[in-house]
């Protein structure tokens, strides 16, 4: 019967409950869209990180990283892609040459590091093969050796397809050197200072002029991501001259804006939260101070004030258990849509690209968020009851009956 | 039987101390049919409420069979209340939200009482009070002499040692309130079911069997018919 009578109440007042239950439902909507959007933002910075040009893990000789020196390459190359490629968890592994390189053409110069690469390898490893802009990942070539650029640079450099480059550099023996490369594509990233400072060229033209017969870099992805750590111990106990490290070794400010992104989930909660428990305080306690004289009635014909206190607490807990799930399921749908869909934000493509990310966008969210909200939106309204319920158990019947 | 002895209650609004009742002894037997009469503010609604339980005099004791009232905690209150005494109340309360037999019934819900039993004695008193063929129907869908009836048939559910009615036909019209003391007087007389009500209605004092006039806190006079 308090259920009963706790649920008819909650209808007394239509339009209030139905403000109430609309505010919760667009509170915990707009919460979980915000979150979505943000972890979105997040994944997508990080995925574009990880297949531009992080990789999962890098391995570089212990020196190389200390002092770049151009002889510093890997020297267990071989050894370590033999253990690499017939690992089952691995994707894909690429073995770079990086040399820094002043670059000129006849309308510009700048500074740019040189990527020596397999093509093929690298395909399976980053993603900038699909970035083309005619799908020629220095596969298709005539008489000079083929460069890739990125429209950045190529803007820098006033610099086109068929264009030639001219590649300056010291070599092996400390000497100049110098390449002369045609552009035979432009790739264009969702970095724009990554694509301004990188350049590919084939591994064997660049250990041709540099006679630096090996590599700097040997860049993994592997199929399970959440493998990353113990794939990468392997690798060191395997091999603990070199060094190895995971992408949120080698690119700290990924994992920290991860951490960021649950501190200002955290935060979101919270105020969303705070917005329900205002909501309920306040209709609650209105529907207690409009009823004095009705509860004044109950605990005179005998109802104990512990059965006021919890028809009180009932009748919140069904507000937040018609609004909470309305919420969730309308975060859910809009999630599941623009998840598919994307969020276009072209409009703010060049600003985007700056800080890694894309024009569109797509929200994502993980299950336990659901099932948080769930539980957080329950124990919030029980709990942002018990003042308007305490309120109740102070009324004197005698005086609500004379008074009220 | 109901005692109430030497009952004092002082209202402390502000810086004035209203002495609403000064020294109260009053007997009610089983079975009466007792009428507290006096003019507003003579201290009659103050006098039921402390019978019931619902206030406390300043000074004073009242019993309710070997129950000193006073000796009971707040929660204890509630149960004997639940347990002995039937409320009717000038302005009906209802609870709104409930049908008139799901309101007859909630006394008997909080007094745990089986279902067969709890159907049989609804269907009993709201037949009693003559709203057998309204028992689906909300508050609002009743008159006021209806509502009435179904505060008496509610404050009967729980087998109530005594009624104590505040004004219970202030807010009727003559027809209603005939109506309404036919049933009570019919209760009073068939199964002996004690009722004590406040009242400054004429049509209530004639038919009274004991009146009890208060004016000014004290007992003015005290008439069986």
């Amino acid at each position: 019967m308090i259920f009963k009578i706790a649920f008819k109440n909650i209808w007394r007042n239509k339009l209030r409950s139905w403000t109430v239950i609309m505010a919760i439902s667009l509170g915990i909507f707009g919460g979980l869209a915000v979150i979505s959007t943000a972890t979105g933002l997040s994944d997508m910075r990080q995925n574009n990180a990880i297949r531009t040009y992080v990789s999962h893990i890098q391995v570089h000789d212990s020196t190389y990283l200390k002092y770049s020196g151009l002889n510093d390459v890997i020297t267990q190359e071989k050894a370590i892609l033999s253990f690499v490629k017939k690992h089952p968890n691995t994707e894909g592994v690429s073995t770079r040459l990086r040399i820094e390189s002043f670059i000129q053409t006849a309308g510009g110069t700048s500074g740019v590091i040189l990527n020596g690469i397999n093509p093929e390898d690298e395909k399976q490893v980053t993603n900038i093969a699909e970035k083309l802009q005619q799908g020629n990942f220095l596969e298709t070539y005539k008489r000079k050796p083929p460069i890739l650029i990125s429209k950045k640079l190529a803007t820098k450099l006033n610099a086109k397809i068929k264009t030639t480059i001219q590649c300056s550099f010291t070599d092996a023996n400390g000497l100049p050197a110098t390449g002369v490369f045609k552009v035979v594509d432009i790739f264009s990233t969702s970095n724009s200072m990554y694509d301004e400072v990188n350049a590919f060229v084939r591994l064997e033209d660049l250990q041709a002029i540099s006679s630096i017969y090996g590599s700097h870099e040997i860049a993994i992805t592997i199929k399970d991501e959440e493998q990353v750590e113990s794939f990468r111990e392997e690798l060191i106990a395997h091999f603990p001259e070199q060094h190895i490290a995971s992408w949120r070794g080698i690119a700290p400010e990924l994992g920290y804006a991860d951490k960021m992104m649950d501190l200002v989930m955290s935060i979101f909660l919270v105020i969303i939260m705070l917005a329900l428990a205002f909501g309920i305080v306040n209709t609650m306690l209105m529907a207690v101070l409009e009823r004095k004289k009705e509860l004044g009635m109950l605990i005179s014909v005998g109802m104990n004030k512990r059965k006021v206190f919890w028809m009180i607490v009932w009748e919140s807990i069904f507000l937040s258990l018609i609004a909470g799930p309305l919420g969730i399921i309308a975060s859910y749908l809009a999630i599941q849509f623009f998840g598919t869909y994307g969020i276009d934000l072209s409009f703010a493509a060049d600003g985007l690209r700056s800080v890694g990310l894309e024009s569109v966008i797509f929200p994502t969210l993980n299950t336990n968020y659901y099932i948080l909200i769930s539980i957080l939106v329950v124990s919030t309204s029980i709990l942002s009851c018990i003042y308007p319920a305490l309120k109740a158990l102070k009324l004197n019947p005698a005086e609500t009956l004379r008074t009220a | 039987m109901i005692q109430a002895n030497n009952i004092h209650k002082t209202y402390n609004d502000g810086k004035v101390q209203v002495h609403a009742l000064r020294g109260i002894d009053v007997e009610i037997k089983e079975g009466e049919f007792t009428a507290i009469v006096g003019p507003s503010g003579s201290g009659k609604t103050t006098l039921l409420n402390i019978i019931g339980g619902l206030d406390a005099p300043t000074l004073g004791e009242v019993h309710i069979g070997d129950t000193n009232i006073a000796q009971l905690s707040e929660n204890e209150l509630i149960d004997f209340r639940l347990n002995h005494i039937g409320f009717v109340f000038q302005s009906y309360n209802l609870i709104p939200v409930l049908t008139a037999k799901e309101n007859v019934e909630f006394l008997m819900l909080l007094q745990k009482r089986d279902e067969a039993e709890r159907n049989e004695r609804t269907t009993k008193l709201l037949k009693a009070v003559g709203l057998e063929d309204q028992i689906n129907k909300k508050p609002n869908e009743m008159s006021g002499g209806q509502q009435q009836r179904v505060a008496v048939a509610r404050a009967l559910a729980s087998k109530p040692d005594f009624v104590l009615a505040d004004e219970p036909t202030a807010n009727l019209d003559s027809k209603s309130t005939a109506n309404l003391l036919d049933i009570m007087l019919r209760l009073n007389d068939e199964e002996n079911i004690t009722f004590v009500f406040s009242t400054h209605d004429q049509r209530v004092i004639d038919r009274a069997k004991r009146v009890i006039t208060v004016e000014d806190g004290k007992i003015l006079s005290d008439e069986t018919k």
